[in-house]
């Protein structure tokens, strides 16, 4: 579906009207309909047939910025997500702010033209590409595959000539849950594999050859849709790119611990704990954290942005926070999923291998091997009559007595005390 | 199809022939491709396949029971909350033979579940309905046409409510005046019929009608969410349902909350959106030339439901949309039935699975031995290629019941409640039927048409359930009964959960040992309805629903799109496997890190 | 004698530390957070001064280099490979394992204990620095930022630090039995004896020269 000029463009657009059956009488009579509901004078017809003919997505330039939103492997949960935005809702956001080219799940359009629609769109450029889910490379990326195309070269595509790449949710950021252990589908955030694919070669970024295009990832699993209302839309009104910390996350919404800004932070200090489901201490909105809360180790503001219209959040559901928004592009296998589970305990197992076990265990186990030692040790000690005083000192080192000449001590006293003097000398100038 | 209806648009001569293909298919969950071959303007032959492989299955392995609900969850952003209880109910079952231990789960705690997954129901209905489907049958541009004074009148007329038609009209204008399509990009309003004439039926007033509701559509498919969200979290993905109850408090604070949304929701359900299906719906069967096209869409007619919202009595039976396998034409199951797990199986004969590891003999999914592979000659060289003879096609696996593709959904769920009496199910359809000058007929319903009105009956129904539910957990609270979670002294079992996500039946299993999973297995709803064929090359449902649909532009087939989109596919959740017994397939996976 | 407070000022807080690390690993009890929370953390920032300080001081004061002796050397210099501990690891790992009759010859220290004693500092800087990288206010200054995404992120750190912990309970184990099997007088040192009796070893002649009857 590649078009690299508007010629093939208009060409390939002829061919298709041709195979449809499409007489151009019939499409010129479409093209006044069209006319007519745009509130256009028949005059002007031809004009729009032109740009029609270049053209499924209307005017590559407008007031709005384009934007292009791959769903790879995903739920749809960040574009139901956003879908609950409030302020600005989602018919403003598609209707006054941005131009949402290709989104499955949201666009007119379906099949050739829908994938017509982005590379166009493409074409021209200067638009922001939006990823919903993680990237699959198992079987050479045949695990997912778009149009008859693998996922893995439409990312590689898209990001070509984007302005600017939001990874919306976890999943696009490091493969989320999809990478957990054993990662079957061979899952990876967007970020690390275009990282990798400009390494090898295999993807150039046409604005800045050699380099990425600018991402910005947004964690969580979904996406909150204040975070990517505030990625989207903040940024067409102020021009820029949020400030983004090492992880390339935003700075403003992922630097601090849930557990900082937890409206039972304060049950937390006072030591007011929920230890078990359906008891008092949870009737009272006690803290969450032996139920194995992970919001002491987990950087979003849930509690202050909430969810869904601001109505409530996890912690406040009850729920002990699941970590959704630990999302490492750096690293592969720290997706929150293998990193938090078990969700409901405050112990992780350490896992190496096949091998997995809680690290209180492994400490505990350590030391009872040394108690158990150092009792046997003493058992020993006693039986051989050191425990008074311990035993008796060597008359000469053992190593000495096997290396008379570089002795120290009795054995060479005798023959290198001068020597031995002036060394102490030397020590003892302090 | 109903037998007496003869497409009008058959009797116009030759249509075009040739493969017709939509891939994407659009406004739907994940990833679809849809693969007809066109003779003469009507499909002959179809395929339907999933393009995504996730294993949700192998990930879940050797995590605790309570992990699962949280993880399983993310297979689906749309009904979440669906996997999450179906997840629960799995692991309750496990946690003590013959239900002792599920039985026990708390009143409030079945009531909050109950409310949590009813506003999920509403906010996938309402969303599916004027957010996914609508863009099929209306178009807003032609909207700029409209007078607003008819359409206000027509809006009363339709007795659906009305809105602030004038200023929608300028905002379209301006989007128009911009230029730029955004979600309108490459869109197939210019679809036709064989006939020539527009696929687009409504009226310029009715399109600015439809078009207001779409985005008060959004506006209640989020406060729904927002039920959702105060009970569970945050929606997508609630937080507060887990094995043995629910984590959430219920507190008047949060109650009344409840309450208001519920009974927002009923009014607008009630007022505005089954007006509108029949202004639609109505419109469409009486615009000429496609009097009778609108009943495409049909299939076998069997279907299938594990029901849903649970009853005091906790049997799937009595749930409040009941459990059973009905049909209209198997001799079997023309009395509803209960269901009977021993007689899912699943297969993988036109589906990528290694076939040294497994033959493609239909199996059940207890007992399911699945290894994935791919291999690069099922790749397609071209978009438009057909799979080849008896090649595999699909990520997905065949589900069949009793043998036999079973659909599943809103209309399998309501044709069963139907059958087993449930009266306001029964009102509702027999209300339906009527309205579209069809009364008693209820072999329509075996079509596009047919599924899209059984969603918008239950969404009503739903809708009544809710202030219900949130009434009765007031009444609970105040009798003193306000316990939520019951712990679970066993952790060794097994169990299946059979529950509905709002796209139809859906199957956890797990079996656990000493709380850690030793498998799991899941049939989502989609299994059902987009499955390959079957190892007797009998195709699923969805598949069959295509053939006959007329074709009039092979690129932009608008019928088989609806009858697509009438299923309400939910793709992302339909592809899984389970670890194979036989040792490690999946050298094949490809990553830079390997597989951990 | 200053080492005799300093190390009072480690078993304080390493008791302090360990049992607040595991109030905060897991609160058993309830009403205790605040307090734990705080204790761990002053006497954290405690025993890095104390760590310091001890370190510092080593290089100024003099100790006696060896039990017995009058003389005087900077305190460092017991830690420090010296020339009465050369070719002795194996020796010493002998004794202790009962392979080895007699008592390896040498100053203060044997060899593994020297090793220990080194490490233990270096010790505490690390798990003081890892306990940074998990209190909130530091985890995100430079340093700690960058360990903390070295290994993956704070859950991570939280293990490396607990790990830590242990290495601290371990090697108290073992301090405490091996500096009271051969009898108690080196606690006592603690409660202020100045010095135990026995064998004088010269440092100078680097053999043992008479024997201490404290009746001095």
């Amino acid at each position: 579906m590649c078009m690299t000029t508007k010629e093939s463009c208009t060409d390939r657009f002829d061919a298709m009207l041709e195979t449809r059956g499409v007489t151009r009488r019939r499409f010129l009579e479409f093209c006044g309909a069209i006319a007519v509901s745009l509130g256009l004078s028949e005059a002007m017809v031809p004009s729009i047939r032109e740009a029609l003919a270049e053209s499924v997505i209307g005017k590559t330039e407008g007031a709005l910025t384009p934007v292009i939103w791959l769903e790879l492997a995903s739920c749809t949960g960040c574009t139901e997500s956003l879908a609950s935005a409030e302020t600005p809702d989602v018919a403003t956001i598609v209707l006054e702010l941005l131009s949402l080219n290709y989104a499955e799940t949201l666009s007119a359009g379906a099949g050739f033209s829908l994938e017509e629609a982005k590379e166009q769109t493409i074409e021209a450029g200067g638009y922001l590409m939006v990823v919903e889910g993680a990237l699959m490379e198992g079987w050479e990326g045949n695990a997912l595959k778009i149009a008859n195309e693998k996922a893995i070269d439409i990312v590689r595509h898209t990001a070509s000539k984007a302005a600017a790449i939001v990874c919306a949710g976890s999943c696009a950021v490091d493969g989320g849950w999809q990478a957990a252990v054993p990662n079957p589908g061979g899952a990876i955030g967007i970020q690390p594999f275009l990282e990798r694919s400009l390494a090898d070669g295999s993807f150039t970024y046409e604005p800045n050859p050699g380099g990425l295009p600018p991402i910005v990832n947004v964690p969580t699993c979904p996406s909150n849709p204040e975070h990517i209302i505030a990625v989207l839309v903040d940024v067409l009104l102020v021009g820029k790119l949020p400030e983004l910390n090492h992880l390339g996350v935003p700075s403003l919404m992922f630097d601090q611990y849930i557990h900082d800004n937890c409206p039972r932070r304060g049950h937390f200090e006072n030591g007011e704990f929920v230890y078990q489901f359906g008891s008092e201490e949870e009737r009272k909105g006690y803290c969450l954290y032996p139920m194995g809360c992970k919001g002491p180790q987990t950087k979003n503001n849930c509690p202050i942005v909430r969810w869904n219209r601001r109505v409530s959040w996890c912690v406040e559901a009850g729920a002990p926070c699941a970590g959704c928004a630990n999302a490492n592009p750096t690293k592969q296998g720290y997706n929150w999923v293998d990193l938090n589970t078990p969700f409901l305990k405050r112990f992780k197992n350490l896992t190496i291998g096949d091998i997995s076990v809680q690290p209180a265990l492994v400490g505990a186990g350590v030391a009872g091997l040394v108690a158990v030692a150092l009792a046997a040790h003493g058992v020993g000690m006693k039986l051989t009559g050191r425990t008074k005083g311990g035993a008796d000192f060597e008359e000469v080192r053992a190593w000495d007595k096997k290396h008379p000449d570089k002795a120290i001590g009795v054995a060479a006293a005798a023959a290198t005390s001068e020597e031995s003097k002036a060394s102490d000398a030397e020590g003892g100038d302090e | 199809m109903p037998e007496e209806v003869v497409p009008i648009s058959a009797q116009l001569g030759a249509g075009p022939s040739g493969p017709s293909i939509i891939d994407p298919v659009n406004r739907i969950e994940g990833h679809l491709r849809i693969d007809m071959v066109v003779e003469d303007g009507y499909v002959t032959q179809s395929w339907v396949s999933g393009g995504l492989f996730r294993g949700m299955e192998l990930v879940l392995q050797n995590r605790k029971s309570s992990d699962a609900p949280y993880i399983s969850q993310r297979i689906c952003g749309v009904c979440p909350v669906s996997h999450a209880h179906a997840s629960c109910i799995a692991a309750e079952k496990s946690y003590g033979a013959n239900d002792s231990f599920y039985q026990g789960i708390p009143t409030s705690a079945r009531i909050l579940r109950n409310i949590v997954e009813g506003a999920q129901f509403l906010h996938s209905h309402i969303l599916w309905f004027y957010n996914l489907a609508a863009l099929d049958y209306v178009n807003p541009l032609n909207a700029l046409k409209a007078n607003i004074a008819d359409t206000v009148a027509l809006a009363e007329a339709a007795g659906t409510t009305q809105a602030d038609f004038a200023n929608l009209q300028k905002r379209l204008q301006g989007f128009a005046e911009n230029g730029q399509l955004s979600i309108f990009s490459g869109n197939w309003f210019d679809a036709k019929e064989l006939n020539g004439s527009s696929a687009y039926k409504l009226s310029p007033e009715l399109d600015l009608i439809a078009t207001a509701h779409y985005l008060e559509a959004l506006e209640m498919q989020a406060v729904a969410s927002e039920i959702s969200g105060i009970i569970g979290g945050k929606m997508p993905h609630i937080m507060s349902s887990l094995p043995g109850g629910t984590t959430f408090v219920p507190t008047e604070e949060k109650l009344d909350d409840i309450l208001f949304r519920a009974k927002r929701l009923q009014a607008w359900v009630a007022n505005t959106m089954i007006p509108d299906t029949l202004a639609v719906a109505g419109a469409y069967l009486k615009a000429e030339g496609t009097n009778s096209d609108f009943f495409y869409g049909g299939n076998e007619g069997n279907y299938i439901a594990w029901g849903v919202f649970e009853a005091p009595s906790f049997k799937p039976e009595e749930r409040y949309l009941p459990g059973g396998v009905w049909s209209f034409n198997d001799p079997g199951y023309k009395t509803v039935q209960n269901w009977d797990e021993s007689l899912i199986t699943e297969t993988t004969a036109y589906s990528f699975y290694d076939r040294s590891i497994d033959d493609g003999t239909p199996i059940n999914p207890r007992s399911g031995i699945t290894a994935p592979l791919y291999k690069s000659e099922y790749a397609l060289a071209d978009i438009r290629d057909h799979p080849q003879e008896g090649a595999p096609y699909t990520w997905d696996k065949a589900a069949r019941y009793d043998g036999k593709p079973f659909e599943a959904g809103g209309l399998s769920r309501l044709l069963v409640a139907y059958n087993r009496g449930v009266q306001e199910v029964v009102t509702g359809i027999d209300g339906v039927l009527s309205a579209l000058g069809v009364p008693g007929q209820l072999e329509v319903l075996n079509s596009t048409l047919g599924r899209t009105g059984a969603r918008n009956v239950e969404t009503l129904y739903v809708a009544n359930r809710m202030v219900e539910w949130v009434t009765e957990l007031i009444e609970a609270i105040k009798g003193g009964d306000s316990a939520t979670f019951k712990q679970a002294a066993n952790h060794t079992g097994e169990g299946a959960g059979m529950w509905e996500a709002p796209r139809g039946a859906l199957y956890h299993y797990m079996k656990i040992k000493d709380d850690v999973i030793d498998k799991y297995q899941i049939i989502i709803p989609s299994t059902w309805n987009i499955s390959p064929r079957d190892n007797n090359g009998v195709q699923g449902p969805m598949e069959t629903s295509l053939i006959g649909v007329p074709v009039e532009d092979l690129d932009k087939p608008i019928h088989a799109l609806r009858a697509v989109h009438s299923f309400d596919p939910c793709v992302a959740c339909a592809v899984h496997i389970t670890e194979p017994k036989t040792g490690k397939t999946f050298s094949t996976v490809t990553s830079p890190w390997g597989v951990k | 004698m200053p080492f005799i407070l300093t190390h009072w000022v480690n078993l304080i807080c390493m008791v302090i530390l360990i049992f607040t690390g595991f109030y905060i690993h897991f609160p058993f009890f309830p009403a205790f957070m605040g307090i734990a929370r705080g204790a761990h953390l002053f006497f954290g920032y405690l025993i890095f001064a104390n760590c310091l300080l001890r370190v510092i001081l080593s290089l100024f004061i003099k100790s006696a280099p060896a039990g017995g002796t009058r003389k005087l050397e900077r305190d460092v210099k017991s830690f420090l490979p010296q020339k009465d501990n050369r070719h002795q690891l194996g020796a010493w790992i002998k004794y202790y394992l009962f392979l080895k009759k007699d008592h390896p010859l040498g100053g203060k220290y044997g060899v593994p204990q020297k090793l220990t004693y080194v490490a233990i500092p270096l010790f505490i800087l690390f798990t003081f620095f890892t306990g940074l990288c998990l209190w909130a206010p530091t985890s995100v200054v430079g340093p700690f930022a960058a360990f903390n995404n070295l290994l993956g992120g704070v859950l991570v750190t939280r293990i490396v630090h607990y790990f830590c912990m242990w290495f601290f309970i371990i090697f108290s184990m073992l301090h405490a039995y091996l500096a009271n099997v051969e009898g108690l007088a080196p606690s006592k040192m603690m409660f202020g004896w100045k010095e135990h009796g026995g064998l004088v070893y010269d440092p100078d002649a680097h053999v043992i020269v008479g024997e201490d009857k404290l009746d001095h």
